[in-house]
């Protein structure tokens, strides 16, 4: 060591100064771009300050949130954010139910189911997304009816090309109350499930511990909702105006715009062909002896899924499942191409009324990374349980 | 050696068995099976009854000019051929010498040919149509007769490797060369076709770069490496596209008009960018699987880092991913339908424009449908061919 560095020419052969210097002259480029960037970027307005002034234009589809062309451009955007989020959770969970479902017939020893669901994921994986988005949207949901000549369905739920009405439970102010005794319901359920597992632990006998914690908790929750009187209200839609009124409105109940229902559609019937595949090929990598012994131990077919195969599979699966739900969440920003404000919708707005795009663009993307980073972290902790619960 | 008899059961014996088993397995199976057949008649004839006779596809045959090439000039549609004929050429090659088609690859492409013909063959464009057909069938003849021959077999894998690797730059060549089509004016699905073409070739050495970096060793290459993987993959390839149309020309240097770089070449560029993160990713799985003891023997014969990296890591990195790899090129070609959303017209913004004329108007089922079925075609086949190369290389000499 000390005799390669007496002499300059083995310092210069010398391995760390080799890298030192490829890591220097690496440094400097990207320096030199970012450098370049910055300068072309200093020519443009950077500053954020144009969000704190009036927006002066509309958003359609709020939800949870009451925005006036009024409020500040950064209210607009907020808009957009919780339209995506709102967008992405419904879509994760009803995507991640069919795709178990498909993936599971996929399997099926009935022939014609597991045909079906292979058709299923073969058209549907194999398509662009967009063309979906824009099909369900103005080959479907714009065809139906119109309000005047609505379908109405049992007299609950009412479609037509403007809205998808459906019942839903609204909460009334005593619903605080019902909820905080929820806490103490969930508690004793979870006491007695204690309890009972521990019961068949020392006497072998079964216990039923599930089914007797999950009795509880309904029969709490049951009486504490009527103690609180009902708190939640079920609201049918309703349509105003009938015979020989020209304009007819439906109220009441959820209503759920075709352009939010086109995209939840599309992203949950794209996204859950890839799940339905990464579910088929997790179980399929499980050793088939597991099967075998489960059937041998004398388990249902439906115990056999539950209990024995789906949990290993959910092992496999998870990473490739995590990268399934972050694909939905960014594709849901398809959302422009038939003008369901996501929030890169607002954002474009926002940039055709204000200009600055760069800044804009730079929230997106740090929308997004959050939003990424938020799914991740979560799939990343449930898929550290399920492996440490294994071993 | 004992003769076996095999007694062939009569049909509808066997034919009740296999329900049996398949449909009938149970009460719970045979409910499963009544209500899939509901469900399935219900699909199947609506389909059925769209397709035979509720639609009007002259929307489709009247605007196929435009979703197919979109705004090209007529002067300059003979450009298009010379490249679907060398492609012809190669995939009857490439068929004939490391695959075989079987009876329902045969039908498939002779329903597609014959769906081709229907929609494409008017005048000149049919007889085109018929050369390139002949020239598939006549490489796929040859393939098979240099094989049986056993002579010339290296020869002919070399030129064909070639002649993939010339594909997309002599396309380009003939496409925007000699004074050829404007690049603003390329469009239809030839322009999904180059885009997807164009983004998974430029891609490739950006996505092998971004690995190496990323597993480099070097603090400042990896995390200048990860870093710009993890970013692009943050957001949505719209939001990267939104970028090419509004910000990337203020950042363009103005040397070689570069900023003045029309939207097409732009998008192709955020393309390339985007699929290099992704390619990034699968590298670095494929750089992750080349056991250790490859890159030490390596080291043991005196072969240096940067030897041993393009030499024995990369080749065995690169096979093992090559499935992945066409998946990518798959979504790629998927994604490639979003350049409509920024007001390009590919195939999907050319049939969205062909409705948009009054005499067509509200045929989006036609026109959605068709082009749907455009890329499932191209999409499954890709799918196909790459599952066939999974099998054929997990059986390899491992």
């Amino acid at each position: 060591m000390a005799l390669s560095l007496a002499t300059g020419r083995t310092l210069w052969r010398s391995r760390r100064t080799r890298r030192l210097i490829t890591q220097a002259a690496f440094s400097l480029a990207v320096a030199l771009l970012l450098l370049y960037t910055a300068v072309r970027a200093a020519r443009l307005d950077l500053g954020l300050g144009f969000l704190e002034e009036r927006a002066g234009f509309a958003v359609g589809h709020q939800w949870l949130t009451s925005y006036t062309a009024d409020q500040s451009r950064i209210d607009a955007y907020f808009v957009g954010v919780v339209n995506t989020v709102r967008l992405v959770i419904v879509g994760l969970v009803l995507a991640t139910l069919l795709g178990v479902l498909a993936g599971v017939a996929r399997l099926s020893k009935n022939w014609l189911v597991s045909r079906l669901a292979l058709v299923y994921v073969e058209i549907f994986r194999n398509t662009p997304l967009l063309i979906q988005i824009v099909f369900w949207y103005t080959a479907v949901l714009l065809r139906l009816p119109s309000r005047e000549r609505g379908i109405h369905l049992l007299d609950v739920a009412f479609l037509s090309n403007r809205s998808l009405a459906i019942p839903w439970v609204f909460p009334d102010g005593r619903v605080l109350p019902w909820l905080a005794l929820l806490v103490p319901s969930a508690l004793a359920a979870w006491f007695v499930h204690r309890r009972r597992r521990r019961a068949e632990e020392e006497t072998g006998r079964p216990g039923h511990a599930n089914a007797l914690a999950l009795a509880t908790l309904l029969l709490l929750a049951v009486a504490a909702f009527l103690v609180t009187g009902m708190p939640l209200d079920v609201e049918t839609p309703q349509r105003l105006g009938g015979e020989g009124v020209s304009v007819l409105t439906i109220v009441g109940g959820m209503q759920v715009t075709p352009e939010f229902a086109a995209l939840l559609i599309a992203l949950v019937v794209y996204t859950g062909a890839f799940i339905a595949e990464i579910v088929r090929g997790s179980i399929q990598a499980l050793p088939r002896g597991q099967a075998e012994a489960a059937m041998a131990v004398g388990l249902s077919a439906y115990q056999r899924m539950t209990l024995v195969i789906l949990p290993q599979a959910l092992r496999i699966m998870l990473p490739p499942v995590t990268n399934q739900y972050l694909n939905l969440t960014k594709n849901s920003s398809l959302a422009v191409a038939i003008g369901f404000p996501d929030l890169v919708f607002v954002g474009q707005t926002l940039q055709n009324n204000a200009g600055h795009a760069v800044p804009i663009f730079l929230t997106i993307m740090a929308t997004y990374l959050v939003m990424s980073g938020l799914i991740a972290a979560l799939m990343n902790a449930l898929n550290r349980r399920v492996q440490l619960a294994g071993r | 050696m004992a003769t076996r008899v095999v007694v062939q059961r009569p049909f509808a014996m066997r034919a009740r068995r296999w329900a049996r088993t398949n449909l009938f397995d149970g009460a719970w199976s045979a409910l499963l099976t009544v209500v899939t057949v509901g469900v399935l008649g219900f699909i199947v004839f609506a389909t059925a009854r769209f397709v035979l006779i509720d639609a009007q596809w002259e929307v489709v045959l009247a605007n196929r000019r435009l979703i197919f090439l979109g705004r090209m000039t007529a002067e300059d549609e003979w450009r298009v051929w010379p490249p679907i004929w060398l492609f012809a050429a190669l995939a009857g090659y490439s068929l004939g010498a490391w695959s075989r088609v079987g009876p329902r690859g045969a039908a498939a492409s002779a329903a597609a040919v014959l769906l081709l013909f229907a929609l494409l063959a008017q005048g000149s464009n049919g007889v085109r149509l018929a050369f390139g057909v002949a020239l598939a069938v006549a490489a796929y003849a040859l393939a098979h007769a240099v094989l049986a021959g056993g002579r010339r077999e290296a020869a002919g894998r070399r030129a064909v490797i070639a002649g993939w690797a010339l594909l997309v730059p002599l396309t380009l060549a003939i496409l925007l060369g000699f004074d050829g089509v404007p690049t603003a004016r390329l469009g239809g699905f030839l322009l999904n076709v180059l885009l997807a073409a164009v983004g998974i070739a430029a891609a490739l050495p950006i996505g092998v770069m971004l690995a190496l970096g990323r597993a480099s060793t070097l603090p400042a290459v990896r995390v200048a490496a990860t870093a710009y993987i993890e970013v692009i993959r943050g957001a949505p390839l719209i939001a990267w596209l939104f970028i090419a149309w509004f910000v990337l020309p203020d950042f363009l240097p103005p040397v070689f008009n570069l900023n003045r770089m029309d939207l097409v070449l732009r998008a192709m560029l955020m393309l390339s960018i985007f699929t290099g993160a992704y390619i990034a990713e699968i590298v670095r799985g494929g750089l992750q699987s080349v056991p250790r003891g490859q890159v030490e023997a390596a080291q043991a014969l005196g072969l240096g880092g940067f030897e041993t990296t393009l030499r024995i890591v990369l080749p065995q990195a690169l096979a093992a991913v090559i499935p992945a790899l066409v998946s990518q090129l798959i979504s790629l070609w998927k994604d490639t339908t979003l350049v409509s959303i920024i007001g390009l017209t590919d195939g999907l913004g050319g049939a969205e424009a062909a409705v948009a004329q009054r005499e067509f108007f509200g045929r989006h089922s036609e026109v959605l449908l068709f082009a749907a079925a455009v890329f499932w075609v191209v999409a499954a086949t890709m799918s196909r061919l790459s599952a066939r190369l999974e099998r054929r290389l997990g059986v390899g000499e491992r």
